[in-house]
């Protein structure tokens, strides 16, 4: 399976993705990492060590916030949920992001 | 908002949060491993990578780094004790110092609003005086705008309490005295400006919490009962709170009305004119906006209106000075040379203090190389090395700055009890002084641990120049505490044993306060002719003698400045009769005695004559510029400074004016141990208005060697201090550089050298460091003691056997702490030595 190395991902990327993965729905962490994965068409790999860190920095900013819930294999887990916060914060990334892609784009197009 | 407190509930349920954070890991493994995926990393890491998102990751390793440190320091308890002792002293010393100025000018006085006091002073470019007319403070307070409220305080002879022996001090203090300060009682009321502001109402007194118990054993009956002071009836109305501060220094044991004044000092005009010689302290409230630059400007011009009506009562520029008043002291000018050199001596001892256990430290690094060695092959990083030394220093430094703290406490309640001390002053360190000593603490540590941890992190060790440099600044430093103190123990026990130059232990003073009754010069004449005419027929009184100053007596201290041949020079006063160099044993060994009422002649003390004309004949020669000339020379007596070298002494004939403020000294052919009652009654007899106050000689110069006694033993601790930073710190570095050589002293022992040839080696490195330091500390010393001359008399200017005494001392010390490691290097077991390496 090709893992895509970390370095790969555009810095801020993940925190844009997981905000979004997350808006159709509370997930736990493994879930959002799969989803990611699965969406991205297996092109995306998040690591444990970039989303559990990402994850509490979220929770500290207070984009997402997480309570316990019972998984799909019946085992006690941690699902997080966008708050109010987040959905402004995913909508401010969006529109970011797509600004800069733009303009990538437009270079790359023109030059 | 949200984001600081959601940091703050993590911090406060971290662990719950931990444990959720792995759990949940858990589980992503677990899911991880079912779908045939395992690249979850090092699960420590994660964790730890993910709390750092919150920010209190620093907290954890600090407390890491403190439970090792703690380990660390208990597993060696003969050097963390020694570096407790050496902080504790080192930072302690600091922490009085600042202890005292913090309670002396930072604190604020349990006062109402304290912020807008201002205390008023009567200055001009040549005179400084705590006293203001009483008729002059009723003229600025009824024209004062900036001032919101004036109020003032007046002093008075002690009076006789009842029919008690020991007089009572007393206060004449306006009514509003008390309300403007926001007093509380212990019981009754105090004076107040409805009930007590006029001469014709009742007599009332108000009494110092200290007298209420001291007299009347804190008995709450004492409110609405008649005392008498000096025999005139007065009512107790209230007893003042035990917190209440005198803003004066001294707290007085009575308070009264000042419009009752004439009524306890019969005959006084203190109230009413503006040339007695009473007055009075003054202090005012800013109004609002107002500065004390406002008030003391309006204040100016308020005094050049006063100049109008009282030509001669106001001085060249007379100003009234208005200082920040809601503190015990404000710094003057002349206070700042004083603070400096204490501050300096007190840093003196904080640095060698941090630069001995830097030393000790460093030695230490030396055997715990092993150890760090170890921890940095398994892949600690330099920088957690250092933070983990570092936290090491700190502890040891916060310890030390605490037990400091207590030493303080402990030694200013010692102080306290020693010297007498006004009951509102509270020593509890207060949060100035908790940031001073964390801040101290702090700085300590960065002194004396820095530079060795960042040395044993590197695992890099000094070079043998850089050691000589640092034994020799420390000796040299040791060496300047060390003969100071030496100095200053020497100086004073001088003065403890020398010969004041006068007979005092038969001698009675009486001071009858004839110008606070209103006496004039005829009538004191009269009164003191009779009075000695009396005396002299009482049993044993070989002599009387008048002398204005009251020697050894509860009197002013003061200085003269005269001009001798064009040159200002300082000389302590007295104007006296021609009985008094009899009466006071003093010699006269050259020219004559003083004629009764002369004029224009003076007698000067052999040591002024020897200072201003060396190798000439002093009689007939000029002195200040009132046409004086000197006729006689009398034997040295420090009576106006016990503690003065030089005695400066002048004497001239007191003059009819003279006799009003007279004192007189009775002398006896026995003890004159049972006479002041008598003489007491004499006086009283003469005329029943006066309360003189009658006190032995002997017992002044008692209260005085005991305030000196005090000195030695405060002074002879700080040198105790020096001797004890010196031994511990050239014990450290000896240490330092033995356990250094450890492997070469093993060889040249395997190879057969004589032990103390080995010692030798060792030692020499240190001999031209200890030399040197020796020499600088000792030229230090000379600096210092030039400059502490003029501060403290009696430093000698070279005192061979105290510098030789200090230097020896020190090099004694040097050796002896040489001696314990070099002991232990020659006990060095060749084999393991070189096998260790």
């Amino acid at each position: 399976m090709p893992l895509m190395p970390k370095s790969d991902m555009p810095p801020g990327a993940l925190t844009l993705l997981i905000l979004r993965v997350l808006q159709s729905g509370s997930l736990h962490g493994y879930a959002i990492a799969q989803r990611i994965h699965v969406l991205s068409s297996e092109v995306l790999a998040v690591e444990e060590g970039s989303l559990y860190p990402a994850l509490q920095k979220m929770l500290l900013k207070g984009w997402v916030t997480a309570e316990w819930g019972i998984s799909e294999t019946n085992r006690k887990v941690r699902f997080y949920r966008l708050t109010v916060a987040g959905r402004k914060q995913l909508q401010a990334e969006i529109s970011n992001y797509d600004r800069v892609t733009d303009a990538i784009q437009a270079i790359l197009r023109t030059a | 908002m949200g984001e600081l407190f959601r940091r703050l509930r993590y911090l406060l349920f971290h662990r719950r949060f931990n444990r959720e954070l792995e759990d949940e890991m858990e589980f992503h493994r677990e899911m991880a491993a079912r779908h045939g995926r395992r690249n979850f990393g090092n699960t420590l890491r994660l964790r730890e990578q993910s709390r750092e998102a919150w920010g209190w990751t620093w907290i954890d390793r600090l407390l890491q780094d403190l439970r090792y440190a703690t380990r660390i320091l208990w597993r060696s308890p003969g050097f963390s004790l020694t570096a407790v002792v050496v902080l504790t002293l080192g930072i302690g010393v600091c922490v009085l110092a600042f202890s005292m100025l913090n309670v002396i000018v930072f604190k604020l006085l349990p006062v109402r609003d304290p912020a807008s006091l201002v205390r008023l002073q009567r200055r001009s470019p040549e005179i400084i005086t705590p006293d203001t007319p009483y008729p002059s403070f009723l003229f600025y307070r009824d024209h004062t705008k900036t001032l919101s409220a004036m109020f003032a305080a007046m002093g008075a002879p002690a009076m006789e309490l009842d029919s008690d022996l020991q007089p009572v001090s007393v206060n004449f203090v306006t009514a509003n005295y008390f309300t403007e300060l926001g007093a509380n009682t212990a019981a009754g009321r105090v004076i107040d400006p409805l009930r007590d502001d006029a001469a014709e109402t009742p007599p009332t007194a108000v009494l110092s919490y200290g007298l209420w118990q001291r007299r009347f054993h804190g008995n709450a009956s004492i409110v609405g009962r008649v005392i008498h002071l000096n025999k005139k009836a007065v009512t107790v109305v209230g007893v003042i709170a035990k917190a209440f501060p005198s803003l004066h220094g001294q707290d007085p044991d009575v308070f009264l009305p000042i419009k009752q004044q004439p009524y306890f000092v019969e005959g006084s005009t203190a109230l009413t004119d503006v040339f007695s010689g009473g007055g009075v302290r003054m202090w005012g409230r800013m109004g609002p906006g107002v500065t004390a630059k406002m008030a003391e400007q309006e204040l100016l011009e308020l005094t050049n209106e006063l100049r109008k009506q009282y030509p001669k009562l106001i001085w060249d520029k007379e100003y009234i000075r208005s200082d920040p008043g809601g503190h015990q002291t404000v710094m003057q000018p002349e206070m700042y040379r004083a603070f400096a050199m204490i501050a300096a001596l007190v840093l003196l001892i904080f640095i060698v203090a941090c630069a001995n256990l830097g030393g000790l430290m460093m030695a230490r690094g030396i055997t715990r190389e092993h150890e760090i060695g170890i921890r940095i092959a398994i892949g600690a990083s330099r920088k957690r090395i250092f933070r983990q030394l570092f936290t090491e220093s700190l502890l040891l430094a916060l310890i030390g700055a605490f037990s400091g703290l207590a030493l303080t406490y402990t030694g200013l309640r010692i102080l306290s009890a020693l010297f007498p001390t006004p009951d509102w002053v509270s020593f509890a360190p207060d949060w100035r002084v908790l940031l001073f000593v964390v801040g101290i603490a702090v700085t300590a540590a960065i002194l004396f641990g820095l530079a060795p941890a960042l040395q044993i992190a590197r695992q890099r060790q000094r070079g043998t120049i850089i050691r000589q440099i640092l034994v020799g600044a420390q000796i040299a430093a040791s060496c300047i505490l060390l003969i100071l103190s030496g100095l200053l123990v020497h100086a004073v026990l001088h003065l403890l044993h020398s010969d004041p130059g006068f007979g005092y232990e038969q001698v009675i003073g009486i001071n009858p306060g004839l110008d606070s009754h209103g006496y004039t010069p005829e009538a004191a004449r009269a009164y003191v002719n009779e009075l000695k005419g009396r005396l002299l027929g009482l049993p044993g009184v070989t002599s009387v003698a008048m002398s204005k100053i009251s020697l050894l007596g509860n009197g002013y201290t003061s200085y003269m400045t005269v001009d001798i041949g064009g040159h200002p020079v300082n000389i302590y006063p007295n104007w006296v009769d021609p009985e008094f160099f009899k009466t006071m044993e003093i010699p006269l060994v050259r020219g004559r005695n003083l004629l009764p009422r002369e004029t224009h002649a003076v007698i000067v003390s052999e040591s002024l004559a020897r200072k201003q004309w060396p190798g000439l004949e002093p009689l007939g020669q000029k002195f200040g510029d009132q046409k004086d000339l000197v006729v006689g020379v009398a034997g040295n007596a420090r009576i106006k400074a016990l503690n003065d070298g030089d005695a400066v002494e002048a004497y001239w004939a007191a003059q009819p004016s003279d006799i009003t403020s007279t004192t007189l000294l009775v002398k006896t052919a026995g003890a004159p141990d049972g006479l002041p009652p008598m003489i007491k009654s004499i006086v009283e007899t003469l005329d029943p208005k006066l309360f003189p106050y009658v006190w032995l000689l002997k017992s002044g110069f008692r209260d005085y060697t005991q305030i000196l006694e005090n000195t030695v033993l405060a002074v002879s601790l700080l040198g105790m201090v020096a001797v004890l930073m010196a031994g511990v710190g050239i014990l450290g570095l000896v240490a330092y550089a033995v356990s250094q050589r450890t492997k070469e002293i093993a060889i040249r022992i395997a190879l057969g050298a004589k032990p103390l040839h080995v010692l030798s080696v060792v030692l020499r490195q240190f001999l031209w460091p200890v030399l040197i330091g020796a020499i600088v500390g000792a030229a230090g010393t000379a600096a210092v003691s030039q400059l502490l001359r003029k501060i403290l008399y009696g430093i000698s200017n070279l005192d061979p056997a105290g510098y030789a005494g200090g230097i020896g001392v020190l090099i004694a010390i040097a050796a002896a702490a040489a001696l314990l490691p070099a002991r232990r290097a020659l006990r060095v077991d060749p084999v393991r030595a070189l096998h260790e390496e």
